[in-house]
């Protein structure tokens, strides 16, 4: 440790001492569209003040929570400001490696979506605010109204039993069309994919610190899954955002139980699209519970170890002000997470679905609120596929992996 | 007679036939990566590829050249080549020294064994150290951090090939060149050394394309843009909502191209390589 | 001075040995004790856990489904694929050991499989293997054939990423094979003809016992290659479906810089390290004794 903080000093006396002549901040960011909406922002910061020099990383969803994992705990210091999905928040912010940013002088607005807001703070929803909500990711519901008129089917599907029937029905009278597609790869998609399920059946992973995996309730979501995988196309136990979206595109897919706001763009777009104008956006459906949508919000938080933190702060005002949301959006199909950009009339006239998507953020349930959520979703990613692929039966496969889990929370 | 040359013949086919199909096995993936490189977007993302690119087009290649790819390409080679070197510096005269001299206390093979155990042990595991010992020494997003971990890799593989190659050199040529009264070190450059040339540039070469496509270290140790080598560069372009085929093949292609060219010389060498290596 | 060209003298051996001897120490000595001490701890750098456990993460690992799976997985890949890509390469050195016309032009070409970066392979790989889009169920469908789930099926995954292994890395034991056929020289095949000796027999007593290193040669550096199986399954499948391509090496990564559980990774890395030191004590036997 003392050797640590030695090192750290003379790293940073040999920093002050170079004295670079221009700022220059690193952003961690995200890939693809999401860089493409950020590169905008930095571009027109950049424009608005010469003096400063910002280098956007634009890294892979895989292997990003490592990359920054293992830089923050070090206090590196590679990166300024860093992109992170909201589960990571309770860890990165918890554990001291992002700066509050209250303390920095700034005061939040009240026009933020207030579920986005929340899961800046910790503790959860009203502590210390420690980032900015950037994108206003929702999982959203997407259904081909066309089929859906076509067999008479409920338009929304209310309930996660409408589904599954609309699913039996386009799968039996369509060939070509699977009935429904999701995202069955282990890890992180199978959980985002089954959550809203399992949420729409009233059950939860993690309670007040507790499992509550192993409940009647959580079974009858992934039996439910499993009858839903029939009308699924073969080999979506390795579907992945890419499939979905490419079947989706393509008009093989009539449902998609989860589809967020990054790429729903394109699905109108004539030049990727197959399905203009075909495809309804809706919040997810509900059994037990209202309708559940899952908080998918990406931050932006200050690295602890930045050595140039104001101007941090200026950029993420910057990025996530309501003009430029506004910009980012009509330029680059950017999820916004202010009330008044999403409701913005030329915003709208250009996004049919965003009031569904307002709607959907503002019912939106987070992901727990945990300090080890990402071995928690590694292990029930785990398990929920072998309950997918028939290795293990619904009732073991969320026993043994509310088992693993519990042993992760009493650590 | 007629028989005889029936079968000759039926042996020349089958011969034929079989070298055919190998061929293509190993030629098919590669024609695939060439072509999706040269094809347009609406065409590689459809459910009846096609064999051939309707119409060719270079946008993938300009699009590659256009976001600087040759900057990572520099960096590659620097890394490659310096820990290449690094390797070879450290380990030639390692290797004539295990197999010349007497050590104490078995030093020699408690040596050789680490070092193979190194060669084996999956270089995951000792990424955590690594980076913390390269973090203390500030060479973290350093091409040069990079070479010293890729030691890790190349070090005890060219000391066990080199050490194949050393033993191969008869020592009565060196007892002559002593007799004569040269020192050990003259020896070593003015007389062994050329006699393990094949072996070494067949080591070199090997550890060459082990470091050109290393990943995992390079993954966890560079994280500033202009440090990063084409394995890192490459694997952005698998995104996680699309994976951009042409840009992606395209950059395949081009930063395996080097190696490719020299294609011919590296066979030679290491054949040559392998070849004394047993003898 | 003179006493240091003395001293230098009587230690030359430690002199050419000593820059690789610190230089592998500094990367390697300290990394692995550590690894060695780690797995008696339950240990996480990023949650601040650290407390002993003795042997507690050895007795997980061998309770662990995941684990176990990665572990037969490993040596399933590993003795499979270094066993057909010795004998294919063999094959092909034979075939190639022939002269024909063309050859000097194809064997650039055969090795032009492992100069390939392997994300780029593993890329066109999971392409071509693709269950709806992909090339290879387009030619058996139009061939009137039923689809192949390469990746897909929990029993064909493990044998996909076999193959994109294969077919990277044949080449090399097909070097090293031919490099050993070329060095046979020519008079023993002449001595073992007038003997009578043709075609089968004469590469079973001639070819083969000649061949013998170089094949030994190949099997060690293929099955020490694909034991450490990381990038493929990384780039493949993420060790899916279910634990269908779950190995050693992955189960590390995850479990070391996803969960940051190294006490439990370093566990699963002596494992691993004791499963190398056995095939590493043969191979140093067979070299001592050959060479004295």
């Amino acid at each position: 440790m003392v050797r640590k903080i030695f090192l750290m000093f003379l790293f940073l006396l040999c920093v002050a001492a170079l004295a670079l002549p221009k700022e220059k901040l690193v952003i961690a960011g995200r890939d693809g569209g999401y860089g493409a909406a950020l590169q905008i922002a930095v571009d027109l910061f950049m424009e608005r003040n010469p003096d400063v020099e910002i280098e956007l990383l634009k890294l892979p969803y895989k292997g990003l929570y490592e990359k920054l994992v293992i830089d923050l705990s070090a206090g590196g210091g590679a990166y300024d400001i860093v992109m992170l999905d909201d589960p990571w928040a309770t860890e990165f912010m918890s554990l001291g490696w992002l700066a509050p940013l209250e303390e920095l002088g700034y005061t939040p607005d009240p026009d933020f979506v207030p579920t986005a807001l929340s899961v800046c703070r910790y503790p959860y929803p009203d502590g210390t605010l420690y980032a900015l909500p950037h994108v206003g990711n929702v999982e959203l519901f997407a259904y081909r109204k066309d089929l859906f008129a076509k067999y008479g089917l409920a338009s929304p599907p209310k309930t996660w039993a409408d589904v599954l029937e609309a699913a039996a029905v386009i799968s039996a009278n369509e060939p070509g069309v699977y009935g429904v597609v999701f995202r069955g790869r282990k890890g992180n998609p199978i959980v985002t994919g089954f959550l809203p399920i399992l949420w729409g059946f009233g059950a939860d992973i993690v309670k007040d610190g507790e499992v509550v995996l192993n409940s009647k309730e959580a079974v009858a979501a992934l039996k439910f899954f499993l009858l839903l995988k029939q009308y699924a196309p073969e080999g979506v136990e390795i579907w992945n955002s890419s499939e979905v979206k490419e079947a989706l595109l393509a008009g093989d897919a009539a449902i998609a139980i989860e589809v967020w706001p990054a790429w729903v763009p394109d699905l109108d777009n004539p030049e990727k699209s197959k399905v203009v104008g075909k495809v309804e956006i809706a919040p997810a459906p509900g059994l037990v519970e209202k309708s559940s949508p899952m908080l998918g919000a990406w931050l932006l938080g200050i690295s602890s170890a930045s050595r140039n933190k104001e101007l941090a702060l200026e950029f993420l005002k910057f990025v996530t002000s309501a003009e430029i949301q506004k910009v980012l959006t009509l330029k680059a199909g950017h999820a916004p997470t202010r009330v008044s950009v999403l409701t913005d009339p030329e915003v709208v006239a250009k996004y049919r679905w965003f009031p569904s998507q307002l709607a959907a953020l503002e019912a939106a349930v987070p992901r727990p609120r945990v300090l080890v959520w990402s071995e928690i979703e590694g292990i029930l990613g785990e398990y929920l596929q072998l309950a997918l692929i028939g290795e293990l039966s619904p009732e073991k496969a969320l026993a043994e992996a509310a088992g693993r889990i519990a042993e992760v929370l009493g650590d | 007679m007629n028989i005889w040359r029936a079968t000759r013949l039926a042996k020349r086919a089958l011969f034929w036939a079989v070298l055919l199909s190998v061929m293509v096995f190993v030629l098919f993936p590669i024609y695939w990566m060439l072509t999706t490189s040269f094809k347009e977007p609406l065409e590689y993302a459809t459910r009846t590829p096609s064999w051939f690119p309707h119409r060719i087009t270079f946008q993938h290649y300009r699009e590659i050249w256009k976001e600087g790819a040759y900057r990572y390409f520099i960096n590659t080679v620097l890394v490659s080549l310096g820990s290449t070197l690094l390797s070879l510096g450290i380990a030639f005269p390692a290797a004539y020294g295990l197999a010349r001299f007497r050590f104490p206390a078995k030093l020699d093979l408690i040596f050789l064994l680490w070092v193979l155990l190194v060669r084996m042990a999956p270089p995951v595991v000792l990424a955590i150290p690594l980076y913390t010992t390269l973090q203390g020494l500030g060479l973290l997003n350093k091409l040069t951090g990079l070479v010293i971990a890729y030691q890790v890799y190349t070090l005890p593989y060219s000391i066990w090939m080199l050490l194949r190659f050393v033993r191969d050199v008869p020592i009565e040529v060196e007892e002559a060149a002593a007799i004569d009264g040269a020192s050990r070190l003259r020896t070593l450059v003015a007389i062994v050394l050329p006699l393990v040339g094949p072996g070494l540039v067949a080591t070199a070469i090997f550890a060459v394309i082990m470091t050109w496509n290393e990943f995992i270290y390079a993954l966890l140790f560079l994280r500033r843009p202009e440090v990063f080598t084409l394995p890192i560069h490459i694997s952005h372009f698998i995104t996680e909502y699309e994976v951009l085929w042409g840009p992606l093949m395209a950059i395949g292609i081009t930063s395996s191209l080097p190696i490719l060219i020299l294609s011919g010389y590296v066979q030679k060498h290491l054949l040559r390589g392998f070849a004394i290596s047993f003898k | 001075m003179r006493a240091l060209g003395r001293w230098g003298r009587r230690h030359a051996n430690l002199l050419f040995l000593l820059p690789a001897l610190i230089l592998i120490v500094f990367l390697t000595v300290y990394p692995l004790v550590r690894v060695f001490y780690l797995s008696l701890y339950r240990y996480n750098p990023i949650r601040r856990i650290e407390r002993f456990v003795g042997l507690g993460n050895y007795r997980r690992l061998f309770a662990d489904r995941f684990f176990l799976t990665g572990l037969r997985n490993t040596f399933l890949f590993s003795v499979g694929a270094t066993l057909i890509e010795v004998l294919l390469g063999l094959g092909l050195a034979l075939l190639f050991n022939a002269k024909f016309r063309g050859r000097k032009l194809l064997l650039p070409l055969v090795i032009f499989p492992m100069m390939f970066s392997t994300m780029v392979i593993c890329a066109i790989w999971r392409s071509m293997y693709h269950y709806d889009y992909g090339i290879f169920n387009y030619a058996l469908r139009t061939a009137g054939f039923q689809p192949v789930k390469w990746l897909i099926s929990q029993d064909l995954a493990l044998w996909s990423v076999m193959l994109v292994d294969i077919w990277q890395w044949t080449p090399m034991a097909f070097l090293i094979l031919l490099a050993g056929l070329q060095s046979i020289p020519g008079e023993l095949y002449e001595a073992a003809r007038v003997d009578g000796a043709t075609g089968a027999r004469l590469f079973r007593h001639v070819t083969l016992p000649l061949l013998r290193n170089h094949i030994f040669l190949a099997l060690l550096l293929r099955s020490i290659d694909t034991f450490k199986i990381f990038d493929k399954v990384y780039a493949l499948t993420g060790g899916g479906p279910g634990t269908a391509t779950e190995t050693i090496s992955f189960y590390i990564y995850r479990e070391g810089f996803r969960y940051f559980n190294m006490g439990r990774a370093s566990a699963a890395a002596v494992v691993m390290f004791l499963a190398v030191s056995v095939v590493s004590f043969i191979y140093i036997r067979q070299v001592w004794r050959g060479e004295g």
